[in-house]
């Protein structure tokens, strides 16, 4: 089974993301596996509408284990089952909680093994201070060298006039990019051939 | 994976960007910097590729042709300014020569040169042979020869054994393939050169056969064979771009091997010279390796008894 690894910064809106694509390719129900740092394995089930008000928040550092899903995606005439593995956000230099280093550290040992990156990059912060936070340079310097990596700028929503995706063209002019909004499910039609197309 | 950084991570005494760049940026960075370095490459004066032509073994006349060809081309230019008639620069290339002579060599340098001159536009060379453009099926070639004209375009396509083309007889497709050429070199003339390169007696023989090909290749360039002290000399290179040494009874033999090849079908080339270079360096491991001490000079140097022509390469 490919496994495709959703990451970047915190409150990027990777857990969204994760819960809402699963609702778009027409789950209603997930089964949620949680890995802890400390080794603990969880599994649930639970409808979408819960996991979103249960898992995501507009807090930072909500996620501090590994969680994934198992969902279906139709390719020719059948379909294949992939893993979204979605991580804890990493943050530029030392975070002073361990149990945030702890669940930074799962997210780069999960990265190596997966096929497919999905860098998610909240876009909205760009509006404000006009630049990029240095690992998510790291990320996409990464990406550049190896196969199924995207980058997805998210909260287009929130980028009306376009000036935070515009900063970010300039900067990486050649990079590929699926600009999305994971709260109203904008540009997952893409995504979602992305995927497709690398596994 | 690397532990280690991950438990100084955990401890807090590394930032995750530098923890990130252990683990996954570091070939990167080492690719990115070669790069770099790439592009100072390319960057390239055309003293520096005039150097390096200069600097090739032998070639007289090659060297000469090319400063012909750089003046007229420079010229030409400043006629243009003064709105004086010009020449049409037409620059495809007959290449004749025996294996091993240099053509490719000339051809690369020939390419990064135009580049810098503004001649051409990327300044690349593609080397294709016969199989590359002929195809199998009646209207297959024409489509091959396009690919490969537009992978060429806005540098040089050089055709490897050019003769070939007309090798086959009457129901052959290489003469599709060489009016395919002819056509493509008529539409990109601006942004095209071609090279044709064979041996000197059958490229002759084709050109003489072809007649139209004869008067678009405005010129023609002889490489002839290496004299023994050329290959000396080109031996000599190839054992310093190696940090290695060859001592004098070292050379004699070679000189002695090389003598002794002359009238063979491989005399004059420098790839027979590479060979028994890059041999030699083997054997002279192998000598190496059976003996006790080894000092600095012993690895340095390349003897009269590590030297050994008379394999078949």
């Amino acid at each position: 089974m490919k496994k495709s690894i959703i990451v970047g910064k915190t409150n990027a809106g990777k857990t969204l993301f994760m819960i809402n694509f699963a609702e778009y390719i027409g789950l209603k129900k997930i089964v949620l596996k949680q890995e802890y740092p400390d080794g603990k394995k969880l599994s649930k089930e639970m409808s979408t509408d819960l996991a979103k008000s249960y898992l995501s928040s507009d807090r930072e550092y909500k996620t501090q284990c590994i969680q994934s899903i198992c969902i279906d995606l139709p390719v020719y005439k059948g379909k294949k089952e992939i893993t979204l593995l979605d991580t804890s956000g990493l943050i530029d230099g030392i975070h002073p909680k361990l149990s945030v280093r702890n669940g930074i550290i799962q997210t780069l040992e999960k990265i190596q093994e997966a096929d497919i990156i999905l860098h998610m990059l909240d876009i909205a912060l760009l509006i404000d201070n006009n630049t990029l936070s240095e690992i998510d340079r790291q990320i996409i310097e990464y990406g550049r060298n190896r196969k199924g990596y995207v980058l997805i700028p998210n909260k287009i929503d929130l980028d009306k006039d376009k000036i935070g995706l515009h900063t970010l063209r300039q900067e990486y002019p050649k990079q590929f990019m699926i600009p999305i909004s994971a709260l109203y499910k904008k540009g997952f039609d893409e995504v979602k051939a992305f995927v497709i197309r690398s596994i | 994976m690397d532990n280690e950084i991950l438990n100084l991570y955990r401890v807090g005494k590394v930032s995750l960007n530098h923890t990130f760049d252990q683990l996954f940026n570091s070939d990167s960075k080492e690719l990115s910097k070669a790069r770099s370095n790439k592009k100072i490459e390319d960057n390239d004066s055309i003293d520096l590729i005039l150097s390096e032509l200069h600097n090739l073994v032998g070639l007289r006349n090659v060297k000469e042709l090319i400063d012909e060809i750089m003046a007229f081309v420079e010229i030409q230019g400043k006629r243009k300014k003064e709105n004086l008639l010009t020449e049409p620069v037409v620059l495809h290339m007959v290449f004749k020569g025996n294996p091993g002579t240099g053509k490719t060599t000339v051809a690369r340098i020939i390419g990064r040169l135009f580049k810098e001159m503004g001649v051409l536009e990327k300044g690349h060379l593609i080397e294709i042979e016969r199989a590359d453009i002929v195809g199998e099926y009646i209207g297959h070639t024409a489509l091959k020869v396009r690919q490969q004209v537009k992978k060429a375009l806005g540098g040089i396509l050089f055709i490897d054994e050019a003769y070939s083309l007309a090798r086959g007889g009457e129901k052959d497709f290489g003469k599709e393939a060489i009016d395919a050429l002819v056509k493509s070199m008529e539409d990109n003339k601006d942004n095209l050169i071609l090279i044709l390169a064979g041996y000197d007696y059958e490229m002759e023989d084709f050109l003489r056969t072809n007649p139209g090909l004869k008067s678009r290749f405005p010129i023609h360039v002889d490489f002839k064979d290496y004299s023994v002290e050329e290959l000396i000399e080109i031996g000599l290179i190839m054992a310093k771009n190696r940090e290695y040494k060859l001592t004098n009874t070292a050379v004699n033999k070679l000189k002695q091997i090389l003598v002794k090849y002359n009238d063979s079908y491989n005399s004059g080339n420098a790839r027979l010279m590479r060979n028994i270079i890059e041999k030699s360096i083997r054997k002279q491991a192998l000598r190496l390796k059976r003996q006790k001490y080894i000092s600095k000079d012993d690895l340095l140097y390349l003897k009269a008894v590590d030297i050994e022509g008379n394999d078949k390469y």
